[in-house]
């Protein structure tokens, strides 16, 4: 998080983390699409020539608060290929929160897990602890066969603390349900950690309805983030954001 | 850009407060402007955020030529374009500002990322409702020559006000698209520039790993040779008097022994004697690793040496049923060694071959000329590094032979092709590797080769610079 108090602006990183090809990119792009032009900038790509992200896509994404806080939220995606390990841990670093994209197939579980403790692993060099990380977990590519089934997967979200989502990237489908649930758990996590409602007279209730609003919805705030199959949008207690 | 490419990473991407002069160059941008200006024929000027000027695309029309010219004329317009680069989109918007001539300014902010990065004024240019010179600006300023003025105003570039902030909204598109590549451009270098250092710094890490690794190999090495050397030296003393002793009883100075007794005895001293051999060639190995070997070289001839050797191991070969052949090339320069462990270098060459020769084989000593290239084994640069005049020393058997793929091996300390012949042949796996350490303490090389002549066995082939070193 990047605090400019004089410019009265907050910009806050946010990391779609997860093996190569699970969609990563796909969800950015849904995200642009859905996005009021007003509230976001071009999708910038550094990829290489077949299309895959060589250092990271980036999606800006800008909001302003009635009481003239303006916030940007720096959506990022890391490279998956495993050769690009560096890269990675430097597009996560000072990354506020984290969306762990999946892929839901069945032969890909073992790329997840391992992907996942990849992440674990960069976040423990940037010096930080995943249970510290805002962290929402999306499980992608619903439309294909042989994947995991919603059940499993609700029996196994049950089970962990992290707001899990199912989603088809390709389509739109869960994005911004995945998107919303992980900007609600970054500011809460931020909000507990720096106090940011009450030093800038902020209504993150209001930011949270802009969002979803730019985004294209006419949801309510609690009806897209009731959309988790599991897991819990408990704001991180001050013990695990210290 | 910050100090490390790590922090200026986070600020590219987290920050990223540029200067609309870091982004986009600033003669291509005049380019730019001026074909603006030579399309639509309306001057330009890009503003950076701080007010430097970047782009200036126009001639000065000539009704403000003129006005310049009429000092009340002059101030007032002086004052307007005061006031037009005063004006800052970011609070007001676009904003059309009038002129004392009737001409106007349009005034747009250049943005990238909801950020104003600069100002865009275009103007002066006369919007198509006006016709004449206002009335103000002549009762402002009496001097004015109306006739001239109006054909001067006629002259002036007419454009609707519309059309020329379409005209702006495209120019802040054509650099917005700008911006963004350079934006992108900057922070794809940067990655890559950080991308490089972390690797960077993991080779480091892993380079430290390997030198703590070596450090420690070679402090252990150090400590082995030391151990051996000291454990060696311990050996032999008791070893003498084992030796000494047994000597004494066989040659019945203890008084006489039966016949089987001395057989034991004499079982025990060359037991003994072989014991010795095998100390003293580790005692020899280690002194070679710590470098600690001192060698007395002196001028010695090579014929007499290889003959002497042959006449040594001839006994042992002739119980065998192994011939010995001696072949010298005469004439043979001089040699610059230590000629006792020349001898062992042989010795144990010759000893090996007869060793590993069946019966009805033979061995064959031989030395010739030969020369020895320092430091070209590709072959390149021979024409610039020396050859010196070398001896050639070869030991060839018709034994089974050394796989292709052992022979370098075979150099190495305690290391022996087959260990199940070590057994059937005696020996101890030090024998060739202090062979190796002692030509090359005289500059020398050895290697192995196939023996072609007799179809099986092998050729420790030995080279070893002479005194005169010649280029031939």
């Amino acid at each position: 998080m990047q605090l400019d108090f004089g410019a009265r602006e907050l910009t806050i990183k946010l990391v779609y983390y997860g093996p190569a090809l699970s969609g990563k990119t796909t969800n950015l792009q849904a995200l642009h699409s859905a996005a009021d032009p007003n509230a976001t900038g071009r999708l910038m790509t550094l990829e290489t020539k077949d299309d895959r992200t060589l250092f990271f896509d980036l999606l800006p994404l800008t909001f302003r608060d009635q009481g003239g806080l303006t916030v940007r939220l720096k959506v990022f995606t890391v490279p998956g290929q495993v050769i690009h390990a560096s890269t990675r841990r430097l597009v996560l670093q000072g990354a506020d929160g984290v969306a762990f994209v999946g892929d839901s197939r069945i032969s890909q579980t073992e790329q997840n897990a391992e992907s996942f403790m990849d992440l674990k692993e960069n976040l423990k060099e940037n010096g930080l602890a995943l249970k510290q990380m805002p962290l929402i977990i999306q499980f992608n590519k619903r439309d294909l066969c042989d994947i995991r089934s919603d059940q499993e997967i609700a029996e196994l979200a049950a089970q962990g603390h992290e707001p899990v989502y199912l989603s088809v990237a390709t389509q739109s489908k869960g994005v911004i349900e995945s998107f919303a649930g992980l900007v609600y758990l970054t500011w809460s996590a931020l909000d507990a950690q720096h106090d940011l409602n009450r030093k800038f007279s902020f209504d993150s209730k209001a930011f949270l309805n802009d969002v979803v609003q730019k985004l294209g919805q006419t949801r309510s705030v609690s009806q897209i983030l009731s959309a988790r199959v599991g897991g819990a949008l408990d704001v991180l207690g001050p013990e695990a954001v210290v | 850009m910050g100090v490390s490419a790590e922090k200026s990473l986070e600020e590219l991407t987290m920050r990223d407060r540029f200067a609309l002069e870091d982004l986009v160059d600033r003669e291509a941008l005049g380019e730019l402007s001026e074909g603006f200006y030579k399309l639509f024929r309306v001057p330009l000027r890009i503003f950076s955020e701080s007010g430097l000027l970047l782009a200036d695309a126009g001639e000065t029309h000539r009704l403000y030529t003129y006005l310049a010219t009429l000092k009340k004329s002059s101030s007032a317009v002086q004052e307007v374009v005061a006031m037009v680069k005063t004006i800052d989109p970011k609070l007001q918007g676009d904003v059309t500002y009038p002129c004392v001539t009737g001409a106007v300014y349009r005034i747009v902010g250049v943005t990238y990322d909801r950020r104003q990065l600069g100002r865009i004024i275009l103007g002066p240019f006369l919007p198509h409702s006006v016709h004449d010179l206002p009335a103000s600006l002549l009762d402002l300023d009496p001097e004015i020559e109306l006739p001239k003025a109006r054909d001067l105003l006629a002259e002036m570039p007419r454009a609707r006000e519309e059309t020329v902030a379409e005209i702006a909204q495209h120019l802040v598109r054509t650099l917005d698209l700008i911006l963004f590549s350079g934006h992108r451009a900057l922070l794809a270098s940067s990655m890559h520039l950080a991308s490089v250092q972390e690797s960077f710094k993991e080779l480091q890490e892993k380079n430290e790993k390997l030198q703590h690794a070596v450090d420690r190999l070679k402090e252990l090495d150090r400590l082995k040779s030391n151990f051996l050397a000291t454990v060696s030296h311990e050996l032999r003393t008791p070893l003498t008097s084992i030796i000494g002793y047994s000597e004494m009883l066989v040659e019945g100075m203890a008084g006489d022994l039966n016949l089987e007794q001395r057989d034991f005895v004499r079982t025990i001293y060359e037991k003994g004697e072989q014991l010795l051999r095998l100390i003293k060639g580790l005692l020899d190995l280690s002194k070679l690793e710590s470098g600690t070997m001192s060698l007395s070289k002196s001028y010695i001839d090579a014929a007499p040496l290889v003959r002497d050797v042959a006449q040594t191991v001839t006994p042992v070969a002739r119980k065998k049923g192994v011939q010995i052949v001696v072949q010298t090339e005469p004439g043979l320069p001089e040699l610059w060694a230590d000629a006792a462990r020349l001898r062992q270098v042989f010795l144990n060459l010759a000893d090996n071959a007869v060793k590993f020769t069946p019966t009805g084989g033979s061995v064959t000593l031989s030395a010739q000329i030969s020369s020895l290239e320092s430091g070209a084994e590709d072959g390149s640069g021979l024409v610039l590094l020396a050859r010196r005049a070398a001896i050639e020393f070869r030991v060839s058997d018709t034994g089974i032979g050394i796989p292709e793929s052992e022979r370098e091996r075979v150099f190495d300390a305690f290391y022996q092709v087959d260990s199940s012949s070590t057994r059937e042949q005696g020996g101890t796996g030090l024998g060739l590797s202090i062979v190796r350490r002692l030509v090359d303490a005289h500059g020398g090389a050895v290697h192995v080769e196939d023996n072609r002549r007799s179809g099986s066995g092998s050729v420790f082939v030995v080279r070893l610079p002479c005194r005169r070193a010649t280029v031939f």
